[in-house]
């Protein structure tokens, strides 16, 4: 019984790890895509703030003999924001790219892969988000992808024509690049993305936990469903069993005192007592015939 | 229940615990990553002023497979940022924002600086008889360098050695009427036919450039090649199977880097030069479309 016991417990335990493994999974790809959410929003608020707040301020200056300023530029300011997010431990392993088809920094540039989720958005002006996997030389990256859409008259200062542009600009990136930008037109995408392996990582911690708490408590219910199986059925009946071979032979020496109880013990024991009884009435019977 | 039953209900779930929890466990690996997580590396074309426009002269497939081939050299996320202009790759170099960087020779000698502590890899670049001069209008009545006092004065941006740190050099105690920037020499001998400046940087190597100009002063610095530089924490780690990989890929890098597997940085040509870079960077420098007076300690090599 012991081990069909364990071979319940060990299944019911391996169904349970295989059910919370696809849980977790689910749990941690949903887990990472709210922080890329929440990541991409908190990113869009900076580069409000620096077209609002900061660009008055800085902007002009590029149009002066100084060097150029890149604080004045709000994917600069989301990037920069997101470097300093990034040094913390719990987050070192998220990567965030601006991505754009003609940026006026070509560290931006959309690679194929990238090129392809921003003409998905071109071509799906409805499309708000897209996630997915993504092979890379290191592995698989998870990532999640929103449009980057021109909104506001101002970005095109520095993004119409070179003419328009601050001298500064074209002395630090060229007058090729990032020109020709149109209002309304999506220009890049916002991709936040994860190793598979951290969201693997992720699952298996949780896993690993909960399938630890689970043995724990598997293995101590089954102690304790031992222990009272033993003190109230299993002892019970073996001394049940011992005083009926006992009444087979002798019947009169022996009493089945678990006939007070009120279970199936109890029932049990009730029942060989009055067979123990019978049987000393059977064999008194028997040993009277017996007498001349 | 037996012993045996006992041990099974102990043993059984933690073996079936530990089926489930340690699969996949993942591949050892020694990336070569820069403080922030990933790899940081700058690109430049290695020519100085060749104005190719398109970022360090290369096409978006040539960066693609560039950035391609570092991460699996580094085993590291790569984030590429192809440059072309000096003065902007100078301050990413000066602040240590690149981990590693394709550089031409002016930025190589500034990397190099104490305080910065890049270490050159390997040679870049092909142009081998460099030389910077200082070109005038044919029918310019400069004659010497001491003519160009008040002159408009066209020069490559700061960080870019021949058209930068040794006219700036040779200029020394000079009071320019007006210094201009532009990327590269093209722009600028266009800038000198326009009559928009009297006098520009030029490099000897570049084309020539027609009977409309003459020379007024050729440095005589022979100018080194530039190198791939690695910062000074990725210099101290384990880096030569970084280094390896892309010696083994070398015929895969973009013709324009001038990637050299076997050759070492002209690291004793460098020498006089970094003396000169160093002594132009402690002056007062020139700012776009403003006088400028050439002024500073200038330490004689």
């Amino acid at each position: 019984m012991a081990i069909t016991l364990s071979v319940v417990f060990s299944l019911s335990l391996l169904l349970a790890v295989l059910v919370l493994d696809q849980f977790f999974g689910w749990q941690a790809k949903d887990l990472i895509n709210q922080r890329s959410d929440f990541f991409m929003d908190s990113m869009l608020a900076v580069r409000e703030y620096t077209t609002k707040n900061v660009n008055p301020i800085v902007a002009p200056l590029n149009n002066g003999p100084g060097i150029f300023r890149p604080e004045a530029v709000p994917s600069y300011s989301a990037n920069t924001v997101f470097d300093y997010l990034r040094a913390k431990p719990d987050y070192k392993q998220y990567s965030y790219r601006e991505a754009a088809l003609n940026p006026t920094n070509l560290k931006d540039k959309a690679d194929t892969f990238e090129t392809s989720i921003i003409e998905s958005f071109r071509e799906s002006p409805s499309t708000t988000s897209v996630s997915g996997e993504k092979m890379t030389p290191l592995g698989s990256f998870h990532y999640v992808a929103r449009p980057i859409r021109i909104g506001k008259e101002s970005c095109l200062a520095c993004h119409s024509t070179p003419d328009r542009a601050p001298r500064s600009q074209l002395l630090a990136y060229g007058d090729s690049n990032g020109f020709g930008w149109k209002l309304n037109e999506v220009v890049g995408a916002q991709i936040v993305s994860v190793p598979q392996e951290a969201l693997v990582q992720s699952k298996r911690q949780s896993l690993l936990a909960t399938a630890m708490m689970l043995m724990v408590t598997f293995v101590v219910v089954g102690l304790v469903t031992n222990a009272v199986l033993d003190q109230l059925i299993l002892r019970p009946m073996r001394r049940i069993s011992s005083k009926a071979e006992e009444a087979s032979v002798t019947p009169a020496s022996v009493s089945f005192e678990e006939k007070v109880r009120s279970d199936e013990i109890g029932l049990l024991a009730q029942s060989f007592e009055r067979m123990k009884q019978s049987l000393a009435i059977s064999m008194q019977m028997l040993k009277d015939r017996q007498k001349p | 229940m037996g012993w045996f039953g006992l041990l099974g209900m102990v043993v059984l779930p933690m073996v079936m615990t530990a089926v489930a929890g340690c699969s996949a466990v993942p591949v050892a690996r020694t990336p070569l990553c820069g403080p922030s997580g990933s790899l940081r590396v700058g690109v430049m074309d290695p020519v100085e002023g060749r104005g190719s426009s398109r970022g360090a002269g290369l096409s978006s497939e040539q960066r693609e497979s560039l950035g391609k081939l570092l991460t699996v050299a580094s085993g590291c996320q790569v984030e590429l940022e192809p440059l072309d202009s000096p003065e902007r790759a100078r301050m990413k170099l000066a602040a240590r924002k690149w981990d590693a960087a394709f550089l031409p020779p002016g930025l190589t000698a500034f990397a190099l600086r104490a305080e910065l502590g890049y270490t050159p890899l390997r040679p870049l670049g092909l142009r081998q008889s460099s030389l910077s001069a200082v070109l005038v209008g044919e029918g310019s009545r400069l004659r010497h360098l001491s003519d160009l006092n008040g002159a408009k004065v066209g020069l490559l941006p700061r960080g870019s050695l021949g058209g930068f740190y040794l006219p700036l050099y040779n200029m020394h105690g000079l009071s320019l009427g007006r210094v201009s920037f532009a990327l590269d020499y093209a722009s600028l001998l266009a800038m000198l036919k326009r009559g928009e400046v009297d006098a520009i940087a030029w490099d000897e190597s570049m084309p020539d450039p027609g009977p409309a100009v003459r020379r007024l002063q050729v440095d005589g610095h022979a100018i080194p090649l530039g190198s791939l530089v690695l910062s000074s924490a990725l210099a101290k780690a384990d880096y030569l199977p970084f280094l390896k990989t892309l010696d083994d890929a070398a015929a895969q890098m973009p013709e324009s880097i001038g990637y050299s597997a076997s050759g070492l940085p002209q690291q004793q040509k460098l020498q006089p030069l970094k003396a000169i870079v160093d002594n132009v960077e402690s002056w007062s420098m020139p700012l776009e479309g403003q006088p400028h007076r050439v002024y500073g300690r200038k330490i004689t090599s």
